[in-house]
């Protein structure tokens, strides 16, 4: 189990060096790059979690290669009679129940930032097609389909999502947000991304045929460049061709 | 009842022993882990590099659909109950189960299920597709138009028809049936494990089918239990369809930690830890598996106070499971280990189980989970749980009753690499998938992106391992049967100190499995 866990370090490790000098744009996550409050706090919720978890793996595993090497049988060697300990096994209850109403503290902390937005600043609906996605701003009037996602950095994005036809569901893992969209049903997730650039991800409930295909795909830029691009999608569909492919392309 | 039994297929076709039938399940089980297991590889192949064309997608989705409904529902559900039909009855010290007729109704329901699980491929449009959840509305008729899901959901009634009288079958056998003497504290844990197995399967399957009715009734009726525009919700089928599918998570393990408690004590040549600790553990785990089904819904906006309460109880179905992990390691303290193969799988199962469990309480982090649900996280959580823990147990007990049943010892040189092939192609395989979910793969895709090519060809060349670990396997079951080393009453030496029943008869046991009811005092 040691050399596995050797393994998964250099796993995350390797991978992690790949994002970042690897292909074009590749997609970035939570874990090693969170983008935006939500985000950061989904991580240092997983790290608290980790904390506390992890000992209890490391515990076990490692009892249980000691007694693979310790008592390997002997001829003439000598077994243990004992049948049970009452203080040890009120001990192995108590202690992880402990532990885990330790963890669930922040972690109800962490939910309720999750649940309750703070002011928003653009509300977005989001309606998932098989297989594509549909983006509405009650606020400008727009919507269109089959293209990145604009939102301005540094503010607060509230989304409504629903589907027209099956369930799918909304995952930017930089973001830290995954929301299923319901047909018949609004739900509702948000984010907020602070630094301007592409941020990838994908639909996350098998919703048929192409749902490896369905991506998403948001592009965060600065506030000022998002009132032109408003503006330019009000006066008209002119999409930008470029980004039309690239979206497709996801 | 007793007398002379027939010969060659006759005998297999009307057996109502108890035993035969476990065998038949047996059998069945190898046949069916044939299938999922080759599923599981074209589904490999397709992801050994981004963008492959091994399967074109309609037809990977319909692969990924039954390598999860077979191996669910043919391989380890009917598995566990094979073994239990085969030793629930010799551990408790009875001539056969309580009702023997519908316990052979309960195997040979599971052939016209299977018939309709492999026809459904063959129907125009093919079979499911909607994954083994079968979530509406992709599952409804609107959007999987072909009969081929039509006869999904009548396999799955047929599944849970068997599993229904059989539990029934095996709660009035463990009720009525224990030998004089044998009183409930008395009984061995695999059979403690079994009577909360069959209660489990007892309260959760009928949800199964009742959800499954109104899913068929809404195909064929138009009938709108599930349809938004009928006054339906989707939700209702997530919500029903876990209320059974969590606690048959439970139903999939808990037998097998019952094997696992008769392998680690005899080959540590020592007595179970905490006999009773163990058994209130599988209670709890029995009882609590009731309330966490929504845990699989975090992400689907269902209440944000439901999602706080499965939260916890998620937490909460953990302190008994590590009782039973601590009680295992005690058990394994200061004995004196003797590495078969039997219990190599054993300690394998202990090593991988508590990998899962781990993984699962990670889950339970709401936050955490809502980032890597329907991620390959979730993948690789299940398969520790499922592969790493039913199917390890599952082989422990295979190499630990083999004698018993066939009279014959499975080659243990074979055993040994068998279990290396194994243990190893597992972590191989599904190892890399916890990062892949966190690094934003979804799970059932036939594509991904190339920044998870990587990893997702180390996984596939685990498979290889692993394909190469079960053709061995099948080779050592038939090579032994045919020529393998004969065992005695008591192959492991069990009986002295374990003073379980089915190493006090013959192996295989008699017609009636003792020629006297022993009686335990």
């Amino acid at each position: 189990m040691k050399k596995i866990r050797v393994l998964f370090t250099t796993a995350l490790l390797l991978v992690t060096l790949a994002a970042t000098a690897g292909a074009e744009e590749p997609i970035t996550n939570w874990l090693v790059s969170p983008e935006g409050p939500l985000a950061r706090e989904v991580r240092s919720n997983f790290f608290f979690s980790m904390i506390t978890i992890m000992p209890f793996l490391f515990l076990a595993e490692g009892l249980l290669l000691y007694c693979v090497v310790r008592f390997k049988a002997r001829p003439g060697g000598r077994l243990a009679t004992f049948r049970e300990n009452l203080r040890l096994e009120v001990l192995w209850t108590v202690i992880p129940a402990l532990t885990l109403v330790v963890t669930a503290v922040p972690t109800y902390q962490t939910m309720r930032k999750m649940e309750v937005p703070p002011k928003s600043d653009l509300v977005v609906a989001i309606v998932g097609h098989q297989f594509f996605w549909e983006y509405r701003y009650p606020k400008y009037g727009i919507s269109f389909a089959e293209e990145a996602l604009v939102v301005p950095a540094g503010k607060v994005v509230t989304l409504n999502l629903s589907s027209v036809d099956v369930v799918h569901s909304w995952w930017v893992p930089a973001f830290g947000v995954k929301q299923d969209a319901n047909p018949g049903r609004i739900t509702n997730a948000w984010f907020k991304a602070e630094n301007p650039g592409h941020y990838k991800g994908q639909c996350a409930e098998l919703c048929g045929r192409l749902h490896a295909k369905m991506f998403i795909d948001v592009k965060v830029v600065p506030p000022e460049e998002f009132e032109s691009w408003i503006l330019q999608k009000k006066v008209g569909p002119l999409p930008d061709p470029a980004d039309t492919a690239k979206t497709k392309r996801g | 009842m007793s007398g002379e039994r027939p010969k060659g297929l006759k005998r297999w076709l009307t057996t109502t022993d108890h035993k035969d039938i476990g065998l038949l399940y047996l059998w069945l089980v190898l046949f069916m882990a044939v299938f999922g297991g080759a599923f599981a590889g074209l589904l490999r192949a397709q992801l050994s590099a981004s963008d492959l064309k091994v399967l074109e997608p309609d037809l990977y989705n319909q692969f990924l659909s039954m390598h999860g409904t077979l191996m669910i529902f043919f391989v380890i559900i009917p598995a566990m109950a094979g073994f239990g039909n085969y030793f629930v009855p010799l551990l408790i010290g009875a001539r056969d189960m309580a009702f023997p007729k519908l316990n052979a109704l309960s195997f040979w329901l599971l052939l016209p299920s299977a018939g309709l699980m492999f026809g459904s491929f063959f129907v125009q449009g093919g079979t499911a597709q909607a994954g083994w959840t079968g979530y509406v509305p992709l599952s409804s008729r609107q959007f999987s138009g072909t009969p081929g899901v039509d006869m999904w959901i009548l396999g799955l009634h047929l599944v849970g028809l068997s599993s229904i009288l059989g539990a029934i079958n095996f709660i009035v056998t463990i009720v009525n049936m224990r030998a004089s003497g044998m009183e409930y504290f008395k009984m061995p844990l695999f059979v403690w494990t079994w009577l909360v197995n069959a209660t489990l399967i007892l309260f959760a399957t009928p949800v199964l089918a009742g959800a499954l009715t109104m899913a068929l009734t809404d195909r064929v009726f138009g009938t709108g239990f599930f349809r938004p525009s009928e006054g339906g919700d989707p939700l209702l089928w997530q919500h029903l369809f876990w209320f059974y599918s969590h606690p048959a998570v439970y139903i999939m393990i808990l037998p097998g930690m019952g094997i696992i408690s008769h392998v680690l004590p005899t080959f540590s040549q020592k007595k179970l830890f905490g006999y009773k600790g163990m058994v209130a553990a599988v209670g709890g785990i029995g009882f609590i598996g009731f309330l966490v089904w929504a845990h699989h819904m975090f992400t689907s906006g269902i209440d944000p106070r439901l999602r706080a309460f499965f939260a916890f109880m998620t937490m909460v179905i953990a302190v008994p499971t590590g009782v039973k992990i601590f009680s295992w390691l005690a058990t394994l303290w200061g004995g004196q280990l003797r590495f078969t193969t039997a219990m190599k799988f054993g300690l394998g199962f202990i090593s991988l189980f508590v990998m899962g469990g781990i993984s699962g309480l990670t889950l339970a982090v709401v936050p955490f989970d809502v980032q890597v649900h329907d991620s390959y996280y979730v993948v690789a959580h299940l398969h520790y749980v499922l592969f790493g823990g039913s199917v390890m147990a599952l082989l422990a007990g295979t190499f630990f009753w083999f004698p018993k049943m066939s009279g014959r010892i499975l080659d243990e040189k074979l055993g040994k690499i068998i279990f290396w092939l194994i243990f190893i192609g597992m972590n191989i395989t599904f190892l890399p998938m916890h990062w892949l979910g966190i690094a934003g793969m979804a799970r059932r895709v036939y594509t991904y992106r190339p920044e998870f090519e990587f990893w997702n060809q180390v996984s596939s060349f685990g498979y290889i391992l692993l394909f190469a670990g079960g053709m061995l396997f099948l080779y050592n079951i038939f090579k032994t049967l045919k020529r393998g080393e004969k065992a005695t009453n008591d192959p492991w030496g069990a009986y002295p100190l374990q003073r379980t029943l089915d190493w006090s008869t013959s192996s295989p046991p008699p017609v009636e499995n003792f020629t006297r009811i022993p009686e335990i005092v």
